[in-house]
């Protein structure tokens, strides 16, 4: 590992892996394990394809609703209330599951005077990029359903085509407060992506890899403590690090105190003002999905991924390894879901030029300088090596 | 460059100062609503259980009936007209017919329960008064309507005393009348 030629070997090298000749992942050999031989290529991609669709689907909706229970509680609980309570019995637990089949059965309105073809696509777009940023998510050993090896520019790439979504949904509503919604989301997601990438460029340095697999990989030393964030050596770089990408990610997911394009004060619900039903779902599923995805990114380049505190003893029993390991790697996206929330139900909303400053004038310079100090820290430590 | 006092404090701190002092003010803000968070809750769960009122909580009135005189003086000291009675009187006992208290005009002011010579009046502890009909909130504060046993018994006991009476009243009248008749024959 070669501190000042990692990022020049890294970003030449994915396209000529992509490129290779169709090399299937684990899940089409998975399939060809069980299928005639006949079936070809084609047939066993889209068959993984669907079969990957369906269980991030499944996940995405359980852990959207698991989160909005989580966030009702939380922020009953901050404000000395109770939250949900009567739904399914022990506190409400069921309440989110009422809340989806009430979303499910009302009407679905489409506006006379919206852009159809705008309107309808945009929730599709942007549940799919949520969705389809789940991809690139190592959840425990062989969990994983493509290991890209730009990982982490996939995310960060993918999740910003959210944008496009809800400026078509802003502008399909045919809505003021919809379009100045849309406004501020491709205002603020355009000054935070760079703060985002920045922040992230620490522990890619550290690791020597975009890949999410090997970042989780590097941290499993020290009995699997071995976190970017617990390394004492880069300790320096690695908690403003993190700090930066947690408030850029607060304004990559549209989440307070950056929750300005769907302000309910002030724009009644923003750019989906004009939603309801099973679409109006969408863009509630997309929010935690997007939440939960950086929490798991964050999970992996800071917090040592699956790893955790001799974990590795189970490494002999490969089924309990593996649930322990997702477990864990759950566990700890959740837990950062939950200082979200926690961050949310503590700040109040910034304006919009407070925004700005905040990204362009304060975020932005912060992360550049980690980013240096974590270069010649990355450098320091090369030459103390050798 | 010296920074012009007349500024507000958060215009004149320097770049440095803002990031402490954001780092600072959201680590003591979620520092108070991470104690919130474990705090007992102070919302109870309503139909369940209630939180109790106060001593002096003005909830909906209730009546001492046996006390009470049909006297009319809370009536007229509300300044709403809420309340409307009728009784019919049967010597000293009452026949209760009425006493309907409006809750879509009361507004709790106690001014009913001072004047009470009786001090039979009372405000309540209840206070839900949720209804799908507004006839309902016209309520009745009546424990029972008409006579009861008892007042019959006393009526009855209280007419026969006083039939005893008229009767002893007549004969003493008659025996006098008697003695006047002998006295001038
Ligand atoms: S509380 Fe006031 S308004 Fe209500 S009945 Fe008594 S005097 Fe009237
Ligand atoms: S003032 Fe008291 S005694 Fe008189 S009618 Fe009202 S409640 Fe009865």
């Amino acid at each position: 590992m070669k501190p000042l030629t990692i990022i020049a070997s890294a970003l030449p090298e994915a396209p000529v892996s992509e490129a290779a000749a169709p090399q299937g992942n684990g899940l089409t050999e998975m399939l060809a394990g069980w299928l005639p031989e006949s079936v070809p290529f084609w047939g066993l991609t889209l068959m993984a394809s669907g079969l990957a669709f369906g269980v991030i689907m499944a996940f995405v909706s359980v852990v959207a609703m698991f989160s909005t229970w989580l966030e009702r509680k939380v922020a009953g609980h901050i404000q000395i209330r109770l939250g949900p309570m009567r739904v399914g019995g022990w506190h409400g637990w069921a309440q989110a599951i009422a809340d989806g089949v009430k979303l499910l059965i009302k009407e679905d309105i489409i506006l006379a005077s919206a852009d159809r073809p705008l309107f309808k696509l945009a929730p599709a777009l942007v549940l799919g990029t949520a969705i389809s940023t789940f991809v690139v998510l190592p959840f425990a050993p062989g969990v994983m359903i493509a290991d890209v090896h730009l990982g982490i520019f996939f995310v960060i790439a993918i999740s910003s085509v959210t944008t496009i979504g809800v400026i078509m949904a802003g502008w399909g509503s045919n809505n003021k407060w919809s379009v100045y919604g849309a406004m501020r989301e491709a205002a603020q997601v355009a000054s935070y992506e760079i703060p985002l990438g920045l922040s992230l460029m620490p522990p890619v340095i550290y690791y020597g890899s975009f890949s999410l697999l090997e970042a989780t990989q590097a941290q499993s030393g020290w009995f699997g403590m071995h976190w970017y964030i617990l390394d004492p050596s880069v300790m320096l770089v690695s908690v403003p690090s993190f700090v930066l990408f947690f408030v850029a990610t607060l304004a990559e997911t549209k989440r307070a105190p950056f929750d300005l394009p769907e302000s309910e004060s002030e724009l009644v619900a923003g750019f989906h003002t004009e939603y309801s039903g099973i679409r109006f779902s969408f863009f509630f599923m997309e929010e935690y999905a997007a939440m939960f995805v950086m929490s798991a990114i964050a999970t992996v380049l800071w917090f040592g991924g699956w790893n955790f505190l001799g974990l590795a003893a189970l490494e002999g029993i490969p089924v309990l390894y593996t649930t322990a390991c997702m477990l864990v790697f759950i566990v700890k996206s959740m837990l950062l879901v939950f200082v979200m929330m926690w961050v949310r139900w503590t700040l109040p909303r910034l304006r919009i030029d407070q925004v700005m400053i905040l990204g362009y004038k304060y975020l932005t310079p912060l992360c550049l300088i980690v980013v240096f100090a974590a270069s010649l820290l990355e450098y320091l430590r090369f030459v103390l090596s050798n | 460059m010296a920074t012009p006092t007349s500024l507000p404090e958060t215009a004149r701190r320097s770049y440095w100062g803002n990031v402490w002092s954001t780092i600072k003010s959201t680590a003591v803000g979620m520092g108070i609503t991470f104690r919130y968070l474990w705090s007992k809750p102070f919302t109870v769960q309503y139909p369940d259980e209630k939180l109790t009122t106060d001593e002096r909580y003005r909830g909906i009135h209730y009546l001492e009936q046996d006390l009470c005189i049909c006297c009319n003086a809370c009536a007229k000291a509300c300044p709403i007209d809420c309340i409307e009675m009728e009784a019919t009187r049967h010597g000293k006992e009452l026949e209760w017919h009425q006493f309907d208290l409006d809750y879509q005009k009361c507004m709790f002011c106690e001014l009913c329960v001072y004047p009470c010579p009786k001090d039979c009046i009372h405000m309540g502890k209840e206070y839900a008064l949720v209804t799908e009909d507004r006839g309902t909130l016209n309520m009745d504060l009546l424990t029972w309507q008409g006579l009861t046993e008892e007042q019959k018994v006393r009526i009855a006991e209280a007419e026969a005393k006083k039939a005893a009476k008229k009767a002893a009243k007549e004969a003493a009248a008659k025996k006098k009348a008697e003695q006047e008749n002998r006295e001038e024959a």
